[in-house]
């Protein structure tokens, strides 16, 4: 389970933000020690950083150069100031990613999946799902010699359910994705690709892939 | 100032110096005083005159004509006692202290409102930072209990009040805080949809985005803003029509980038459509649809100028309205630096 620590002086968002990120599957750990966070990031060593910019005693992008001499934690900036030289300031710092409130909690969740996808550097061409390969950059799925084709949108959706394998994945998350990805579809085009997606492994030997949580959203099995 | 009008300013004197030369005159005559004497007389009598009001008269006629000239050529205009000297004639003098003294309590007077305007400003910006807190934590509360997404929608909308009037302050305010550099036409895009996405998937709007690799020279959030408000108000203006569409197009002419909006809805009509980048102009369709401002399309403008980019709208009534930002590639920039 990856490891979130939150930088946040407001305590209605760090304790909602403390839930989303627990429902999504993070372990969460705060502190509101922010004479000694250096210190406790060091020791906690977290996998991500979510980083407000405005904390007590210290500024965030200070605290953010302090750590970049020590260590490369992936650090996302939180802030509401909405301003492009401020972006550029704390991406100089060391910053992998910059958020301005107030942000959509999807996209919250995507962006801090993003980075600690980049920071694993772990970015496989071929993936295996019982009994099948996946050619990624070729957008194949192979069961022995039989190969069928996924279109964009299909294999879009497969991979973000293959990294969320076993847990439901909701329909907002995967439209989000689809549209990061600059494929503005429907909701009826979502429901078609699904099951155009289901057929295509189901002609490959795999007939319950994906489940239907009914007014939940779906899981890969 | 004419010789003229300096005599007929004068004309009192001149009366006077006529008629006390007359009665001079008719002493002259009565204590019977030599006639030569008399022409003499006479002579230097007008003599002096004539020098006197001469030298007042250029010395009036220099000043005022160098005040007159600096005063046409300079642009503010409150900055003439700066540039004129003192004169050296009594009411010039006093003319020139009272104008001094009025010019000195204007200017403080300015002053005091511009520094309160920009207080304001200041607390304004740090306002809506502050209220942007409450707002996460109100968007993040919605989404962990799975509440209706009315919800978050109507947070969506604070949110859009909010970044307006931002971008207001940020477009009447002379300093410059924006950054000039490449940006992704098809980054700004995702975001801006990502940020509609709700309310476009409930309005059932479909997109077409073709900007393929293109790169601009803009300050990111700026555009983003603006992109922002174009869409809103195509997502605002689409009522009861059937197949909705928004249509986004890029591509390169010449030395230029132009980015196209298009969109299916209202339209303008003729009579409004050269009023529509106008502060608070909400015309016709704006009493059709409920929360016009008529502030959106003024701060996207006021943006473009201080960008350097072209903003015009093209539309037809009742079929599409077409909205086009030509950016400049490169040498406006350069120029600059």
């Amino acid at each position: 389970m990856k490891k979130i620590l939150i930088i946040e002086d407001d305590e209605s968002v760090r304790s909602e933000l403390k839930t989303l990120l627990s429902n999504a599957g993070y372990q969460v750990i705060l502190s509101e020690d922010y004479q000694n966070m250096l210190d406790f990031i060091i020791k906690t060593k977290p996998d991500l950083v979510l980083l407000d910019i405005n904390i007590p005693y210290m500024n965030g992008e200070v605290l953010l150069k302090n750590l970049r001499r020590v260590s490369n934690i992936p650090v996302i900036m939180v802030t509401s100031k909405n301003t492009e030289i401020d972006e550029v300031l704390s991406m100089s710092y060391g910053a992998d990613d910059y958020i301005t409130k107030p942000y959509n909690p999807t996209i919250l969740l995507l962006r801090i999946g993003a980075v600690l996808k980049r920071s694993e550097k772990v970015l496989a061409d071929f993936l295996s799902y019982h009994d099948l390969v996946i050619d990624i950059k070729k957008g194949i799925v192979k069961n022995g010699e039989e190969e069928i084709i996924l279109t964009k949108n299909e294999m879009i959706i497969f991979l973000y359910l293959y990294e969320r394998m076993g847990s439901i994945v909701l329909r907002d998350e995967l439209m989000t994705e689809l549209w990061n990805n600059d494929e503005y579809i429907n909701d009826n085009a979502l429901t078609v690709n699904i099951s155009r997606l289901r057929s295509k492994l189901r002609e490959l030997g795999i007939d319950e892939a994906i489940l239907t949580r009914k007014g939940q959203g779906y899981i890969l099995v | 100032m004419k010789f003229f009008l300096y005599l007929k300013d004068h004309v009192f004197f001149l009366v006077m110096i006529v008629l006390i030369y007359f009665i001079f005159l008719s002493f002259m005559i009565g204590f019977k005083i030599d006639f030569s004497l008399q022409v003499c007389f006479s002579v230097l009598y007008f003599l002096l005159f004539i020098i006197l009001f001469l030298y007042d008269f250029f010395r009036k006629y220099f000043f005022y004509k160098d005040f007159l000239e600096k005063l046409d050529l300079l642009q503010e205009k409150y900055l003439i006692c700066e540039l004129v000297g003192k004169p050296n004639f009594l009411d010039g003098e006093i003319f020139y202290q009272a104008l001094y003294e009025v010019n000195k309590s204007m200017n403080e007077n300015i002053r005091d409102y511009r520094s309160k305007i920009n207080d304001f400003k200041e607390y304004v910006e740090l306002w809506i930072h502050e209220v942007k807190i409450p707002l996460s934590a109100l968007m993040l509360y919605t989404h962990n209990k799975k509440s209706d997404k009315v919800q978050a929608r109507e947070i969506n909308r604070v949110d859009n009040y909010l970044e307006q009037i931002l971008y207001y302050i940020r477009s009447e305010n002379t300093e410059v805080d924006y950054i000039i550099k490449e940006v992704m036409l098809s980054k700004v895009i995702r975001n801006v949809m990502l940020k509609n996405k709700d309310v476009l998937l409930e309005a059932n709007i479909e997109i077409e985005s073709d900007v393929a690799n293109i790169s601009v020279l803009t300050d990111y959030k700026w555009l983003e803003f603006m992109i922002n408000q174009v869409i809103s108000n195509s997502i605002k203006y689409m009522r009861d029509i059937q197949n909705k569409k928004i249509e986004i197009k890029a591509y390169q002419q010449d030395s230029f980038v132009v980015l196209e909006v298009l969109d299916n809805g209202m339209g303008i009509p003729e009579s409004d459509l050269s009023r529509t980048f106008n502060k608070t102009f909400t015309g016709k369709n704006g009493r059709k649809v409920p929360g016009s401002t008529g502030m959106g399309l003024y701060i996207v403008s006021n943006l473009c100028k201080k960008l350097g980019h072209k903003i015009e709208i093209e539309s037809q009534e009742g079929k599409y309205t077409k909205v086009i930002f030509t950016f400049n590639k490169e040498s406006f920039y350069k120029e600059v630096q």
